[in-house]
């Protein structure tokens, strides 16, 4: 924590900027949101000051995160006019260096404004699976987009596929970080305890939603059911209107009494499964950069993904994890036999996965500050128009 | 092709060698040729051979391993068997004899479970290891040979039909109500399900293990999750059809390998053609080819698949039958398939294959073209029954309450997809037999159970993302209907006159290519296998290759209010046989009152539960199977 303090005071020695942020939502559960709050933690170690117009939050949710000192949340419960009329004055009125888009559905509004008054450097932030397609359709909003912040390669291959003028200096990779939360989470005696945990079993934390099916959920339940240990155990997080589905897709598979669907847990208690899973397994088809595998790093779990999307970019196959082809249930179940009956492949995948994560690893916080300093040329006399 | 049977128990309880014998003799017609038994004091092995490669008795099984450490006993054909070999030092320097089966068995003490990335074939077969006391059994990839099983107080029994397994399993044989309710919509059982609770198939591309631990199975191959390739969609057309052309030639090429007759069905369709034109292009200079013709004209192709063996320089043999003749087959087909099957174009399959095997021992078929490469019009009707549903539910209600009043088949088929869910939901209710009749099963297994709709999302879930509808429907039917029931018939038809069935189309590499393809190259402007058509015109007439399809449906309808319907009656109003299934035994006799009378044309869903009142009637897995088959009004 010091290092990154001393990281930032370096930053700091320059004048403080002035931010609009516009987002789809801060402070639920979900990836997007994680990606926010960590964005603007990230922007107050910088010495910014954050505006930050939420659409999709209400005030109930509020207490479920303090932002930082520097950071005013307006959040607008999905009110869609008024939001957009707040921020559509706010964009006239000008006054920020920089100007954050949170999700490019929001971009159409940012886009309007600075073609009446164009008066900061335009950032959009996309993390995945949103701009993957229906771009060419948003290409004129684009257009006022100085910088894209870009959370995988693959990421933006796809955007540049679908929209040709987005060329590469206009992109900045800008991964994910590990919040900075799960620190706290790491003194043992500070880790939930969830009783009945069984002994030996891997573990998936996701949304399970009719529409997330790409996630891989239904592969690891058939490979579940053929692995070569049977006593193994299945634990997933999440909830979702498809938990149902799951629960019959492995009653037909025969394993309903070793999958444990445990619901939306708190992190303290995340942290504990994370610690004592033999894997964290998410062969998901779709994830734009999957910061939950790198949650499972950080607390010390083997990762089993799926070679696709922006997973390849945090997970490097036998060095800081293993990767399957999407839906391959027979190398999956390969995977997971491996790390089952191997301590010694597990402990080394996971020190690896971790190291990723401490110190001065490619997704830690302290990384993620100093690369976000970088991109808004903090170091170098501020943000520019 | 042959019959397998074998049982296992840790503890040696093994069974009667005389009933052993019983499980076998129901394999005959699947291995007329030889007879052999093997066991141990844990294993009992038994096979039924019909000798198609190396018929010398060094082909004999079940077959000892060179260092008499394993034991198998195997059903099917490994083509690229050869090129194994070459990969195989045999022990002692030499091989005893030519089969496939010292091939197999060499294979697995070389590599063991991973021998089965290496096979190119159909097949199901078990390996006794005498060292571990463990029995490895698989299945292929497309499932084309059947294997079913049941493990009950660790008694572990397994054949090649449910008739083998029934005498061999411990206890009782209850009805599963899961497989029964599934059977009732789509008309076949999948699997891992049979009728009975005790006994299950191994899906395809599955492996099974067994040992005094239990009993663990495992998938080996997955077509599921192979993405559709859309860069292809920029690559010059031509080029995909030399590629498709020369796949096509490979994989007939290497189902040549035989030292028995064999020839081909030829119907006047695109598949079968495209098999005949590809054994000509591998060499077999004038192919044996064989077709069903029929009196009736508006059936008959039988002028067109003399066409097209003359154009393709064919030695044709055609067997003219008149529909009615097809009737005669019931007996048999009662006999063979002893699941429930409803599929009544066994009856065709049936009569070409007794004719084929007059002349040959092995014939090739052009089945899995139609899941592979877009054969049926359904596919692109799923896109457009989920647009429909895009619909506001006021406008949907509209159109469902005219289309009702259309008297249309097509129109009412439109009307009860409205409303329904996603596309894997369309397909469902497109490929099921009840459609809008509604459940045959009473209230209790209904409630207790899962519709073949969920099981179809269940297998759907496992797809590679970003299908289109049309790709999701293939792949859909390849994994149940095209696996489960349509090479399910090929396999029993065939084996009901020890004929040997190759599916050239159902290569793993072409099944692989296919997958890649995108549905552009299948389904295009209302023309269904796009590609396939493309290469096959390449060897016959473009008006011979887009002669519009005849299509020769059987008349059960017809058959079910006329030299069935006695037939029929007696076996709904069965008291005995009612009583043993949980049925809603007040609609089924609607159901026929309404068929018989003209009113609606029922006859998929009441064949379906003619089948398997007829299945219960006659047969009790666990006595000896009658020798007559039930006799039928004229």
């Amino acid at each position: 924590m010091t290092d990154q303090v001393a990281n930032a005071e370096s930053i700091r020695a320059q004048p403080p900027a002035r931010a609009l942020i516009v987002v789809s939502a801060t402070y639920a559960d979900g990836g997007i949101q994680r990606f926010n709050r960590t964005f603007l933690t990230a922007c107050d170690q910088l010495g910014m000051t954050s505006e930050v117009l939420s659409l999709g939050d209400s005030f109930e949710v509020r207490s479920s995160w303090s932002e930082p000192p520097s950071t005013s949340v307006r959040v607008f419960n999905h009110n869609k006019p008024r939001f957009a009329l707040e921020a559509f004055a706010k964009l006239l009125r000008g006054g920020y260096d920089v100007i954050v888009v949170g999700h490019i559905n929001l971009m159409w509004l940012v886009a309007a404004a600075t073609r009446l008054r164009r008066n900061a450097r335009v950032i959009l932030i996309a993390h995945g699976i949103e701009v993957w397609t229906g771009l060419g359709r948003r290409a004129w909003a684009l257009r006022a987009v100085d910088t894209i912040l870009c959370v995988s390669r693959y990421t933006r291959q796809t955007m540049q596929a679908q929209v040709p003028e987005l060329v590469d200096e206009r992109f900045t990779i800008f991964p994910n970080a590990l919040s900075e939360s799960w620190r706290s989470l790491t003194a043992r005696q500070q880790l939930g305890c969830l009783p009945g945990l069984p002994p030996r079993f891997i573990l998936s934390v996701t949304r399970m939603d009719r529409g997330d099916r790409y996630k891989g959920i239904t592969t690891v339940l058939e490979a579940l059911a053929m692995l070569e240990d049977d006593s193994i155990q299945y634990v997933i997080a999440g909830r979702g209107d498809d938990v149902d589905f799951m629960k019959s897709v492995a009653q037909r598979l025969g394993v309903a009494d070793r999958v444990h669907f445990v619901g939306s847990v708190p992190d303290s208690e995340l942290a504990t499964l994370y610690r004592n899973c033999l894997a964290f397994v998410l062969p998901s088809a779709k994830e734009g950069f999957g910061i939950v595998f790198l949650e499972a790093m950080f607390f010390g779990a083997c990762v089993i993904a799926a070679r696709e999307k922006g997973a390849v970019d945090v997970v490097q196959h036998e060095s800081t994890g293993l990767l399957v082809q999407y839906g391959d249930t027979a190398a999956l179940k390969t995977c997971i036999d491996r790390v089952v009956a191997d301590p010694i492949l597990r402990r080394r995948l996971a020190q690896a996965g971790h190291a990723t994560v401490v110190d001065d690893g490619a997704f830690t916080f302290r990384s993620y500050v100093a690369r976000l300093g970088r991109t808004l040329d903090l170091s170098t006399g501020g943000p520019h128009v | 092709m042959c019959g397998i049977v074998g049982a296992f128990h840790s503890g040696g309880r093994l069974p009667d060698p005389v009933v052993f014998a019983t499980a076998l003799k129901r394999l005959a017609r699947r291995g007329p040729d030889d007879s052999g038994t093997w066991h141990d004091s844990y294993v009992r092995l038994g096979h039924r051979r019909l000798a198609v490669v190396d018929l010398s008795p060094t082909g004999h099984q079940p077959m000892v391993s060179s260092d008499g450490r394993y034991v198998i006993v195997f059903n099917g054909e490994i083509y690229n068997h050869l090129e194994i070999r070459e990969q195989l030092t045999p022990p002692g320097g030499q091989w005893n004899g030519r089969s496939d089966t010292e091939t197999l068995l060499e294979a697995y003490r070389a590599w063991g479970i991973q021998c089965l990335q290496r096979l190119q074939g159909m097949f199901a077969f078990a390996i006794w290891d005498k060292v571990e006391r463990r029995l490895f059994l698989a299945r292929d990839r497309l499932g084309a040979k059947p294997l079913y099983y049941s493990w009950v107080d660790g008694s572990f029994v397994f054949g090649s039909r449910p008739g083998a397994v029934g005498p061999l399993t411990a206890g009782a044989h209850e009805i599963d109500p899961q497989a029964l309710r599934i059977y009732l919509e789509l008309g076949y059982i999948p699997a891992p399900l049979s009728l009975y609770r005790q006994m299950r198939k191994l899906c395809a591309a599955h492996y099974m293990v067994v040992d005094e631990r239990g009993l663990r199975i495992a998938r080996y191959w997955d077509f599921r999750h192979i993405p559709v390739d859309r860069t292809l969609l920029k690559r010059d057309e031509n080029e995909l059809a030399d590629e498709l052309d020369e796949l096509l030639k490979r994989t007939v090429k290497s189902r040549l390998i035989s030292d028995v007759p064999l020839g081909a069905f030829l119907s006047g369709g695109v598949d079968s053609a495209m098999v005949v034109a590809a054994m000509r292009a591998s060499g077999v200079a004038r192919p044996k080819t064989f077709t069903i013709s029929f009196g009736e004209r508006e059936y008959d192709e039988g002028p067109a698949a003399r066409h097209i063996a003359d154009l393709l320089g064919a030695e044709h043999r055609t067997e003219k039958l008149a529909v009615a003749d097809l009737l005669a087959l019931l007996p048999t087909y009662v006999d063979v398939f002893d699941e429930p099957f409803a599929d009544s174009s066994a009856f065709p399959t049936m009569a070409v294959a007794r004719l084929a095997r007059r002349d040959v021992t092995v014939a090739l078929t052009g089945d899995g073209a139609d899941e592979l490469f877009g054969g049926y019009h359904y596919y692109s009707h799923v896109d457009q029954l989920a647009r429909l549903n895009g619909l506001p539910e006021p406008a949907r209600r509209l159109l469902r309450s005219v289309l009702r009043q259309v008297p249309a088949h097509k129109a009412k088929l439109v009307a009860g997809a409205l409303g329904l869910g996603g596309p894997v939901e369309i397909f469902n209710y497109l490929r099921s037999c009840g459609k809008d009749f509604g459940p045959l099963v009473d209230a209790g297994v209904l409630q207790s159970t899962d519709g073949s709709a969920a099981w179809f999302e269940q297998f759907a879930a496992g797809f590679t993302v970003d299908l289109t509808h049309a790709e999701l429907g293939m792949r859909l039917d390849q994994g149940f209907m095209l696996t489960n029931s349509y090479l399910q018939k090929v396999d029993v038809a065939s084996m009901a006159f020890s004929l040997e069935a190759r599916c050239p189309m159902l290569d793993c590499r072409l099944v692989e290519w296919s997958m890649r393809l995108p549905a552009h190259f299948k389904i295009r402007d209302g023309q269904t296998k796009y590609l396939l058509k493309k290469v096959l015109c390449r060897y016959l007439p473009p008006e011979v290759v887009h002669r519009p399809k005849r299509g020769f449906g059987v008349p059960i309808a017809q058959w079910l209010r006329g030299p069935l319907r006695e037939w029929a009656e007696t076996l709904i109003h069965d008291s005995n046989v009612m009583a043993r299934l949980p049925l809603d035994r007040a609609r089924v006799e609607s159901l026929f009152q309404l068929h018989s009378s003209g009113q609606r044309d029922a006859h998929p869903v009441l064949w379906a539960t003619l089948m398997l009142l007829c299945f219960v009637a006659r047969h009790d897995l666990s006595q000896q199977l009658p020798e007559t088959a039930p006799k039928l009004a004229a």
